[in-house]
């Protein structure tokens, strides 16, 4: 083939593909309003609130960003309500580990930009994050465990390594708290025993999960 | 050098490889946070953000720079106004500084990052292309004057080769992608699918049209290769760029919101990325060896090492992530990182140094200069490259198998599992400071120092 020959078929394949790629595009626009939840004032304030910050800048979102912080697709479902508003604000103050810094987010901001993750969370993102394939750790079969089980505590809590770090660290939560009825009440009402601390009460929680759970706890040495 | 306009080139130059080593240093303290988040006076978004700007704008100068350089030569004639020249340049210093500037001062204070007219004054807190609305439009601006010079020496000298005709296309092609990240959308899905049109379509589209065409004319001007057969193969490969990495940009849609066909679209295409990166290295050896006479092979060494490394860092260490059924897995992990750094750096840092080897002696019109500095400088940077790159492939396995597969919390792996691995890439994040730190000291001294008989490269001007 003559230089000519090869440049024009560099040109117009070119644009042949580009063509079906537009295609494709105006296809997935037309299909991507009806793979995710409306998009109501408050998520969209909430998305302005996310560039405001750049948090980007450390996190990334449907997996795309910075690989500095953990990914903010699915935050909100495993976290308790009022939890991620709180950290927020004031994230040392709610995890004093955090690596986050205040940015000065105001009580009203961390309402939308919790709106705004929310949105994502349900974003049909077909299949991802995948849901993890290896069971790690076994935990003993005892009644305590059920009800750690059933109210997620692994959320936000962390026992040999498997678990949340937004809340400490419970592998050895007895040889810190070794008296039962300090748990029995913190469970209840985490801040009347910790005024400052951001974990939800569970008043659902019947009097016999309640022994069965501090029971547990209190073998974590 | 034949055409005084070509000078112009080395301000660009300099001003590039100054925002190089400034983007290694910010490199380097963002490696640091990793291990101590409050290690610095800015945070790290700040500093991740300095430090992924100030490549992509240096990469853009440094090309920049070396089309002022090639346009003249293959036109034949002096660039259609050097005053404009001038003008786009110093334009663009104050606009990048301005732009600096307000990161820094975002990084104090939060706050300052104000919306004004709709739009946030000092960060649009988009990966990449973070640079403020009102600096976009002056980037913009830039590049169309520059574009503009460019077309009109080409277009005044009636010389239409196919080596500035396809680095201008790449430029152009360029210049328009820019454009689908000046709007504000309310999806955040609908958002990172334009926002990947600029960045896929840059870095897997109009960047290799642009090194394909550099390629060739680096090829030919020291091996005084014959053009027929340069320009013919240079077609045929941003050909093969633009087949494969138009829909290959399908990659970046799979996990996004986006529907499942991209899975098969962006698997198929995207597999066949590195057949056209390849074919550039066979391209590279095949030209010497037929064409022994070699003027500056400094220069040929470093466009042979852009050749192989961008096949391995973007061809490579693109494609073993690029299936869904695997990216399912590692989508947004450290591996990604480790493909990044090694693209780039082969990709396109070699590339616009080896741009700068072998034009910078015409330009300063020497015959030979010293080569030893400019080797040492390429294994400490290489070297140091390629450790940083294994350090995070290693921490990216950690973290798919431990984060995605066992199911540990992500601060979890972050914290014990990969400290080793962010304490290595720091180490050799030094080392590479330092090969940056002896080219930027080349740079300054290339053709100004007596030459050393021991290893002096031959830059004589070819007839091509
Ligand atoms: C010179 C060319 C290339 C450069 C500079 C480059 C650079 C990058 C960068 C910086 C990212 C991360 C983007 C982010 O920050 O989110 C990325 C992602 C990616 N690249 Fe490339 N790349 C190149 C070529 C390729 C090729 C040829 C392939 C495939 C064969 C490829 C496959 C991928 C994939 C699959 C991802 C997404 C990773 C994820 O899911 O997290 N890249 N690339
Ligand atoms: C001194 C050497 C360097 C060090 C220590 C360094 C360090 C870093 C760090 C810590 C990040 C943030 C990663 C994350 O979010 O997890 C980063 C991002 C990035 N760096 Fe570098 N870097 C260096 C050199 C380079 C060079 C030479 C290039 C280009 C060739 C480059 C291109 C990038 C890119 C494209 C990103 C953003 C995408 C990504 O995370 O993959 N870096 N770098
Ligand atoms: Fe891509």
């Amino acid at each position: 083939m003559s230089n000519r020959g090869v440049r024009n078929l560099f040109v117009f394949g070119s644009l042949f593909f580009f063509v079906i790629f537009i295609a494709l595009t105006v296809d997935t626009m037309k299909k991507i309003d009806k793979r995710a939840p409306e998009i109501t004032e408050e998520v969209d304030q909430g998305k302005k609130l996310w560039h405001k910050y750049d948090c980007i800048g450390c996190h990334t979102i449907l997996g795309n960003g910075s690989y500095f912080a953990p990914d903010l697709t699915k935050i909100t479902v495993n976290k308790p309500e009022g939890y991620l508003e709180k950290f927020l604000v004031h994230p040392r103050k709610v995890k004093p580990s955090a690596a986050m810094p205040e940015l000065g987010i105001t009580p009203d901001e961390a309402k939308k930009i919790v709106a705004f993750l929310d949105w994502t969370s349900k974003v049909d993102t077909n299949g991802w994050p995948p849901k993890p394939v290896l069971a790690a750790y076994r935990m003993p079969q005892i009644p305590g465990v059920t009800v750690y089980q059933k109210y997620n505590c692994s959320a936000c809590h962390m026992i040999g390594g498997i678990g949340g770090t937004s809340g400490p660290d419970l592998t050895h939560v007895a040889s810190r708290k070794p008296d039962i009825e300090w748990h029995k009440r913190h469970i209840r009402d985490p801040q009347s025993v910790v005024p400052s601390s951001a974990m939800p009460p569970f008043p659902q929680i019947s009097d016999e999960e309640l022994n069965q759970l501090a029971d547990y706890l209190i073998t974590l040495k | 050098m034949k055409y005084e306009s070509q000078k112009i080139a080395q301000h660009f130059y300099t001003f590039a490889i100054l925002l190089f080593f400034v983007q290694v240093l910010v490199g380097l303290i963002a490696a640091l946070q990793f291990i101590w988040p409050d290690f610095f006076l800015l945070k790290f978004n700040v500093i991740r953000d300095l430090h992924i700007n100030a490549l992509v704008v240096w990469l853009l100068l440094g090309m920049m720079g070396a089309t002022y350089f090639v346009v003249p030569e293959e036109s034949q004639s002096e660039l259609w106004s050097i005053p404009l020249a001038k003008f786009q340049f110093w334009a663009t210093v104050v606009a990048i500084t301005a732009v600096i500037l307000g990161y820094i001062w975002m990084g104090f204070d939060p706050q300052a990052n104000k919306y004004i007219f709709g739009t946030l004054l000092l960060n649009e807190g988009r990966e990449y292309i973070e640079a403020p609305r009102w600096a976009d439009w002056l980037i913009a601006l830039s590049v169309i004057l520059f574009l503009f010079n460019n077309f009109m020496t080409m277009y005044k000298s009636k010389r239409w080769t196919g080596i500035q005709g396809t680095l201008l296309g790449g430029l152009t092609f360029l210049t328009l992608m820019y454009l689908p990240g000046m709007f504000y959308t309310k999806s955040m899905v609908k958002d990172q699918f334009w926002w990947w049109w600029v960045v896929h379509l840059w870095v897997e589209g109009s960047w290799e049209i642009i090194a394909g065409a550099l390629l060739a004319f680096m090829l030919m001007k020291v091996t005084n290769a014959p053009r027929h057969v340069l320009e013919r193969w240079m077609y045929i490969e941003v050909a093969l760029v633009l087949f494969t990495g138009i829909l290959g940009t399908g990659h970046h849609y799979y996990w996004i919101g986006t529907p499942k066909y991209w899975l098969w679209v962006g698997g198929i295409f995207s597999s066949l990325e590195p057949i056209p990166l390849l074919l550039m290295v066979w391209d590279a050896f095949r030209t010497t060896r037929k064409h022994r006479v070699i003027s500056n092979r400094l220069g040929l060494f470093y466009a042979t090492s852009h050749a192989i490394f961008n096949f391995v860092g973007a061809g490579l260490w693109g494609v073993i992530h690029t299936l869904p059924q695997v990216n399912k897995w590692t989508h947004g992990t450290q591996i990604t990182t480790a493909h990044g750094h090694l693209a780039f750096y082969g990709a396109y840092v070699l590339l616009v140094i080896s741009m700068i080897y072998i034009t910078l002696p015409l330009i300063r019109g020497v015959t030979e200069f010293n080569t030893s500095r400019g080797y040492r400088s390429f294994w400490w940077m290489t070297i140091s490259m390629v450790f940083i790159v294994l350090s995070l492939t290693g921490a990216g396995m950690v973290q798919t198998y431990m984060e995605r597969l066992v199911g540990l919390d992500y601060v979890t792996v972050k914290a014990n599992y990969n400290l080793w691995f962010w304490a290595l890439r720091a180490i050799f994040g030094l080392g590479f400071v330092y090969g940056v730190f002896l080219f930027v000291l080349d740079f300054f001294k290339l053709g100004r120092e007596p030459v050393e008989a021991a290893a002096p490269a031959n830059v004589s001007e070819t007839t091509a």
